[in-house]
């Protein structure tokens, strides 16, 4: 039994021990055999499995571990951020288990466990990197007990399965009390109501974010969230405002502002064409760090300063920090580049207006007319309220839509949205199969033409493995 | 454009949007965006302007309001501005403006609204109801049956997000009558209120967009207001009916779940790139 003591399995009962490892065969089969019939990549079956069998199996898991754990919460950017820590933990010589496909429900994550533990519930690594959905955190942060909480964002995100915004922040917000006070506490400085966030936690806190008049807007978009103080309700006055309502801001009337940053983006080129490399300087409290990211646009900005301070609160140093994150490719869906044949494809996973927009404005500096697939979906993951939509600024594209096939449950939804952003009708066709939606849209194309798709999370994986059979992509779970 | 740009009609709709960014969590700007296209169509032009907290205009001088839905913590920051506002916007209500109200909105515009924990806030009082916070949240597609002597009886398709439950007192009239959804309470079958040319409804999506005949009737009443009646031409509304027909499917589908997400099927989860469900 001492044995097991430094691993797992340490302290917990034979009966416990034996569920425990079926739990963890029977989802480690489940996975293998969906990777074997090329049904899916087991991202998140092996871990329902195994739960369904033991309820504890995570928690069983994370108690027995001596490797650190991160957690990465938040809006947008969570699945980018925490490829980047990987990347840079790699590099760092550490051991890394990563549920690095993106399925962050409590199932995705303890898919990450069963995936990588051995059958005593062992694992062998030093780092477990979680990118968790917000929603899921309040039952995954109790079981994983994490060491560092990465909080990327907050943008209004599927009303309809979690209600509103700030009951969403709220929760958030609560947890981070709990952590103890050898945690640390990675937030987006910029995101006012982030910010504010773990003022009576115990925890240590860690800021990062931009902090650069290179680039930005003065007043936030329209479909910005958090544009009032957190404290008063007044309205916050921007230097600048870099993504909806991320940015430097102050309240007129109480001074609530943002706090120092710990990791600063000081200089910021972006790539005029809408496409990488990026480069940036990075403030941190180990020094200044020169990077050039081979990704577009400044969420990536803030994806890397999310890492880097991760990267800092895990003990990694920054040493390391150029070389990993210049080879850092998109995660699939994330504007991912894919050649076609002699045709280029751009997929994007578009979730929330703040998703779209970032999207559509790098797309809109690619030359040329656009040649656009839109696919949404209703499926649990997709969420049924579609009204946000409306917040998508379609209106900044349609003067170069060359023409757009709509696909999906919502495709006459998007096909109206078309027509109220005059976007000419006669460009506009609605194809609800997807196979026929994707074919239509790259004979509109042509030879050597380029194709820019915009789909939510269900129609974006339908995709991709046709886009898979066909030679063009490997399977998402090999990414 | 298949609706190509008429003549200039020499017509202006003069609309006030009240709290365009504090009140705009469901999007509800498709809604204007409806309406200004649905003129310009038509060679009408628009003067749009947005009201924003600390400003009191005189709200007789618009022909058409909009106030949208907002969460809570806007919705409460509204409701303290709203009292300033609250004897021009009643004027403007009896001299026939035509108010779109949605969600916290619509609850505004009533007496008062007691949320599930914490304080009441007062209303305008302008649409004689009341509104209290429920332990559920009615998140699910909705459609609903109106009638208005311009159109006879038409459908309204949309989407409700509410915990509010509300009640008509008798100087109000509901806006319809619930086919699939929830509407005011749950309880007695209606959705919305109308008071003169005020319209207060649960519905975003937005509403306008999907519910042509809806926006004209509202175009159509705000016209009349300051040019007498106006002869709207018709448009192609094909796109327009399209989506209308998908979110009827919708909202029969999911009749009687509290939470559509709630009530996606199973498979979904389990294999979530599967193709999607045909309804």
């Amino acid at each position: 039994m001492a044995d097991y003591s430094r691993h797992g399995g340490g302290g917990i009962s034979w009966p416990s021990r034996a569920r425990l490892a079926l739990a963890i065969s029977a989802g480690k089969l489940a996975g293998a055999s969906g990777r074997l019939f090329r049904i899916g990549g087991g991202t998140s079956l092996p871990g329902m499995i195994a739960r369904r069998i033991d309820p504890n199996v995570l928690r069983s898991v994370m108690a027995a571990t001596t490797a650190s754990k991160i957690v990465i919460t938040g809006s947008n950017g969570k699945t980018t951020t925490a490829r980047m820590t990987a990347a840079i933990a790699d590099a760092s010589g550490r051991r890394v288990s990563h549920n690095r496909t993106g399925s962050n429900l409590l199932q995705g994550v303890t898919s990450v466990v069963v995936n990588y533990a051995d059958v005593f519930g062992r694992l062998d690594s030093d780092l477990l990197l979680f990118e968790i959905d917000e929603g899921t955190m309040p039952v995954a942060m109790p079981e994983i007990q994490p060491d560092v909480v990465v909080v990327t964002n907050i943008f209004r995100d599927q009303l309809d399965r979690y209600g509103e915004l700030y009951s969403v922040a709220k929760a958030l917000d609560k947890l981070l009390e709990r952590l103890p006070e050898t945690a640390t506490i990675v937030l987006n400085g910029n995101d006012p109501q982030v910010a504010s966030f773990g003022q009576q936690a115990r925890a240590r806190k860690l800021y990062f974010g931009l902090r650069t008049t290179d680039i930005g807007r003065p007043v936030p978009e329209h479909a910005a969230d958090v544009i009032r103080c957190i404290r008063c309700n007044e309205d916050l006055v921007y230097e600048v405002a870099y993504l909806s309502h991320l940015g430097l801001y102050r309240c007129p009337n109480c001074g609530y502002e943002l706090p120092p940053l710990d990791v600063a983006a000081t200089s910021i080129q972006l790539d005029p064409r809408g496409d990488g490399p990026t480069q940036v300087t990075m403030q941190t409290p180990l020094g200044q760090v020169e990077l050039t990211l081979p990704l577009p646009g400044v969420h990536n900005v803030y994806n890397a300063a999310a890492a880097i301070a991760a990267s800092i609160a895990a003990g990694f140093g920054i040493e390391k920090v150029p070389a990993a994150l210049s080879n850092i490719r998109t995660a699939f869906g994330r504007l991912e580049k894919i050649q076609a044949g002699d045709q280029t494809i751009y997929l994007a996973f578009v979730k929330n207006p703040t998703s779209f927009n970032l999207v559509l404005r790098l797309i809109a500096q690619h030359p040329g007319e656009k040649h656009l697939l839109l696919v949404a979906s209703n499926t649990v993951v997709d969420g049924e309220d579609f009204a946000w939509l409306w917040d998508v600024d379609l209106e900044e594209i349609s003067p170069q839509v060359a023409d757009v096939i709509c696909s999906g449950t919502k495709a006459e939804e998007l096909a109206m949205r078309l027509k109220y952003a005059e976007v000419p009708l006669d460009r506009v066709r609605v194809v609800h199969e997807r196979e026929a939606a994707l074919n239509a849209a790259l004979q509109n194309a042509g030879p050597g033409g380029t194709l820019y798709i915009m789909a939510s999370y269900t129609p974006t994986q339908e995709l991709r493995r046709i886009m898979q059979k066909r030679g063009w992509v490997k399977p998402y779970w090999e990414e | 454009m298949a609706n190509e740009q008429g003549k200039d009609t020499r017509l202006v709709l003069r609309i006030g949007h009240l709290y365009p960014q504090l009140m705009s969590v469901a999007a509800d700007r498709g809604n204007l965006f409806a309406i200004v296209k649905r003129c310009k169509w038509r060679g009408i032009k628009t003067a749009i302007d947005q009201i924003f907290v600390k400003q009191t205009p005189d709200f007789t001088q618009y022909d058409l309001i909009l106030f949208h839905g907002g969460a809570d913590r806007e919705m409460e920051v509204a409701a303290q501005d709203l009292q300033a506002k609250g004897r021009s916007l009643r004027e403007a209500a009896e001299s026939n403006t035509v108010f779109l109200a949605v969600c916290a909105g619509y609850q505004l515009l009533g007496h008062s609204y007691k949320p599930f924990e914490g304080p009441e806030l007062k209303g305008v009082g302008i649409l004689d109801l009341h509104t209290e916070g429920g332990s559920t949240r009615f998140m699910t597609h909705i459609a609903i049956e109106c009638e208005f002597p311009e159109c006879g009886k038409q459908v309204l398709v949309g989407y409700e997000n509410h915990s509010g439950r509300t009640y008509l007192g008798p100087g109000a009239q509901p806006l319809g009558r619930v086919l699939a959804g929830w509407g005011n309470n749950g309880k007695d079958g209606y959705e919305g209120a109308v008071y003169k040319n005020v319209f207060g409804t649960y519905l975003h999506g937005p509403v306008l967009p999907k519910n042509p005949w809806f926006t004209d009737l509202l175009i159509a009443r705000a016209l009349a207001r300051r040019y007498g009646q106006v002869e709207l031409p018709p448009l192609d509304d094909s796109t327009e009916q399209a989506a209308h027909t998908a979110a009827f499917k919708l909202a029969m589908a999911f009749k009687g779940t509290v939470s559509a997400i709630d009530a996606t099927p199973w498979r979904e989860r389990l294999s979530p790139g599967s193709t999607s469900r045909s309804l």
